[in-house]
């Protein structure tokens, strides 16, 4: 009697036991498979997307090239020459807000930088006093790779005491900026960031031109650090061009009410034939820009810029007595603006396609649980590397089933936006670097691959980036000597 | 191991608890920052300052509701197998499921907020569920002693 009931009990834990071992191990093994590696290259993760190759142009015939090869010609004198010191300091915005963050030349946001299309920009960035590290991200110009500014991807973090020296031409005109992409998600958000307008070589007489650098500082919205109504003087008559830079993580609806606008460029290009638009807003991304142009009304009166509900531009002469409106109920959809124009280039004949399908499911991130990102089914590190080679026509589909918007931006590259959920694109040609894709849309877009290097293609929401919300772009035969983590302790989201 | 199985079914219901009041706290004090002006939006949301000082309570709704929450129903139904307790790995069980529902439904919410009133009931329901897995061990200990006289006893 004693005896089974010993055996009995043992029975019974060893059951509890089994029964333990079934529920605990396959969280134990998923948590264990999940941990990142102290230092790891990008071209050792993830798996390879190579759909649609065709043999391509040129493959292996450009073989071995490193990423640090892929700079501006080194003999040219730069034009437009700037040292930008960065610090961790506590500081006063021009609003008269202290903040504790981080500085480029005593002040955030950054100096702007004027170029004008064609200039070579070097720009010295030093380190006084940034503890993690810091690089430059040339948002929106298509830079070398090398001058990326990508830590563990480009470069290494540049350390305290230590610089770094970028030199691209600024080849296109249009509204870009610049900001750290070492722990990006931190470091933009507490003020490494700065605007950067290149103009054309011959400019119109008589406009007023504005940089309006949206950025939250303690959650408190700024433009160019000021906060609430900025005035801008713009006399009766005169064209003003207000560049809108959204430097946050989420989409920001900007309005104008007093006079009807002209949405004249997106992400630093050019629209074709923009027309005058009232009561409808434009959607700005985040990281994206939209250059706005308006004529002042002949009688005087102000006209207002409003960015997101609590910031606006007022451009006036005698008076800024703009009253404030809510936000009209349309958004100005850029499928159907502007009129048709040659694009360069064949985007119905690819020689890749790729799928970018942005997905969630519940699992460990580097031994993290959560509900976390995915890429086409595949959790970070595992995330796509999409192969090609120099002069690919590149189509790609992005789509989102994520429950979130994602704006998706790819480095190095401006693409055309083909048609969104079908609805293929009739109005001006509509290039991009930051597109906003919303929870169950899907776009196609299609690009030329021509500019050779590994590139990222990641969510410009930036908590989402370090969530793994990050793909590569890489070119066939191009490697990178640098790695995630090491010694520089590289963190680029 | 008794003990430990109420133990950890109570703090599931307290829990709970902890998470209807870290929610109404923030929506409270959201509303309270816009009456006095603050301004919300999508760029504010993702911005992850304190803008109001009861934002906190998202923050502690999010993280209990998706790791605490969920770690602590998977310790219970691993605890109910050496609980040797009639009933307890059922319970056990219903308690991880209706916190994994739970869960699902404060996720897709935010896609279909009609299920944010389901995740208001299926609160309740898995409250109730862990306060009965947590009298489970009680009602056992007191079960067996099947002596009449004891009950007698209790009354004046």
């Amino acid at each position: 009697m004693r005896w089974n009931r010993q055996v009995d009990g043992r029975l019974t834990l060893a059951f509890a036991i089994m029964a333990t071992a079934v529920v605990l191990g396959p969280l134990v093994w998923f948590w264990h498979a999940s941990l990142l590696p102290s230092a790891y290259s990008v071209m050792g993760t993830g798996y390879a997307e190579t759909t649609g190759a065709h043999g391509g142009h040129g493959g292996s015939a450009t073989g071995g090239r490193a990423v640090t090869s892929l700079i501006a010609d080194p003999g040219r004198r730069a034009d437009v020459a700037v040292t930008l010191t960065a610090r961790r300091q506590r500081f006063r915005l021009p609003s008269g807000r202290l903040v504790d963050g981080y500085t480029l030349n005593g002040r955030s946001p950054g100096p702007a930088i004027h170029a004008t299309a064609g200039q070579l920009v070097q720009v010295r960035l030093v380190n006084a006093s940034v503890p993690e590290g810091i690089t430059l991200h040339w948002h929106g110009v298509d830079v070398p790779n090398a001058e990326d500014g990508v830590a563990g991807v480009t470069q290494d973090a540049v350390g305290v005491g230590e610089e770094f020296t970028y030199r691209f031409v600024a080849d296109r005109p249009g509204t870009f900026w610049y900001h750290s992409h070492q722990m990006s998600d931190e470091q933009v958000r507490d003020g490494l960031l700065g605007a950067l307008v290149v103009t054309p070589a011959t400019r119109a007489a008589g406009e007023v031109d504005v940089t309006a650098l949206v950025h939250l500082y303690d959650g408190v919205r700024t433009i160019d650090g000021r906060e609430g109504d900025v005035r801008v003087e713009a006399q009766p008559g005169e064209r003003a061009r207000v560049r809108i830079v959204n430097t946050e993580n989420g989409p920001m609806p900007a309005w104008v009410t007093g006079a009807p606008f002209r949405l004249v460029a997106v992400d630093g290009t050019d629209l074709n034939g923009p027309t005058d638009v009232r009561d409808a807003a434009v959607l700005v991304t985040a990281g994206g820009r939209a250059d706005i142009e308006v004529t002042m009304p002949e009688d005087g009166s102000p006209v207002r810029v409003q960015l997101g509900g609590s910031s606006a531009v007022v451009l006036g002469s005698r008076s800024y007595d703009a009253p404030a409106a809510g936000r009209p109920a349309a958004t100005l959809d850029l499928l159907s603006y502007g009129v048709r124009a040659p694009v360069g280039f064949d985007p119905d004949r690819p020689d890749r396609r790729f799928d970018y399908a942005i997905g969630r499911r519940p699992g460990f991130l580097d031994g993290r649980p959560g509900l976390w990102w995915t890429v086409n089914g595949h959790m970070y590190p595992d995330t796509p590397m999409f192969v090609v080679s120099e002069g690919d026509v590149v189509r790609m589909r992005i789509s989102n089933h994520s429950g979130e918007v994602h704006p998706m931006h790819l480095h190095g590259h401006h693409a055309l936006v083909l048609s969104r959920d079908g609805v293929p694109a009739r109005g001006s040609p509509w290039w991009v670097d930051s597109l906003n894709v919303g929870d169950g849309e899907s776009y196609e877009i299609a690009f030329v691959a021509d500019n050779p290097g590994i590139w990222m293609d990641h969510c410009h929401n930036l908590p989402h980036a370090a969530e793994g919300l990050v793909a590569h772009l890489v070119y066939e035969g191009v490697t990178t000597p640098f790695s995630m983590g090491g010694p520089a302790r590289n963190t680029p989201e | 191991m008794r003990t430990v199985y109420r133990i950890v079914a109570g703090l599931v219901a307290v829990e709970v608890v902890v998470q209807a009041m870290a929610i109404v706290l923030a929506v409270a004090g959201e509303g309270k920052w816009i009456e006095d002006g603050g301004v919300l939006d999508k760029a504010v949301v993702e911005s992850q300052e304190t803008v109001f000082p009861e934002v906190i309570g998202y923050a502690v709704h999010g993280i209990n509701g998706t790791t605490v929450i969920p770690l602590t129903a998977l310790i219970l139904l691993v605890v109910s197998f050496f609980a040797k307790t009639a009933g307890a790995v059922k319970w056990a069980g219903l308690v991880l499921l209706l916190v994994v529902v739970q869960a699902l439904l404060g996720i897709f919410s935010h896609i279909v907020p009609l299920l944010g009133a389901l995740h208001g009931l299926n609160a309740l329901l898995l409250f109730l569920a862990a306060i009965r897995a947590a009298r489970l061990g009680r009602d056992q200990v007191v079960s067996p002693v099947a002596d009449p006289g004891a009950r007698l006893t209790a009354q004046p």
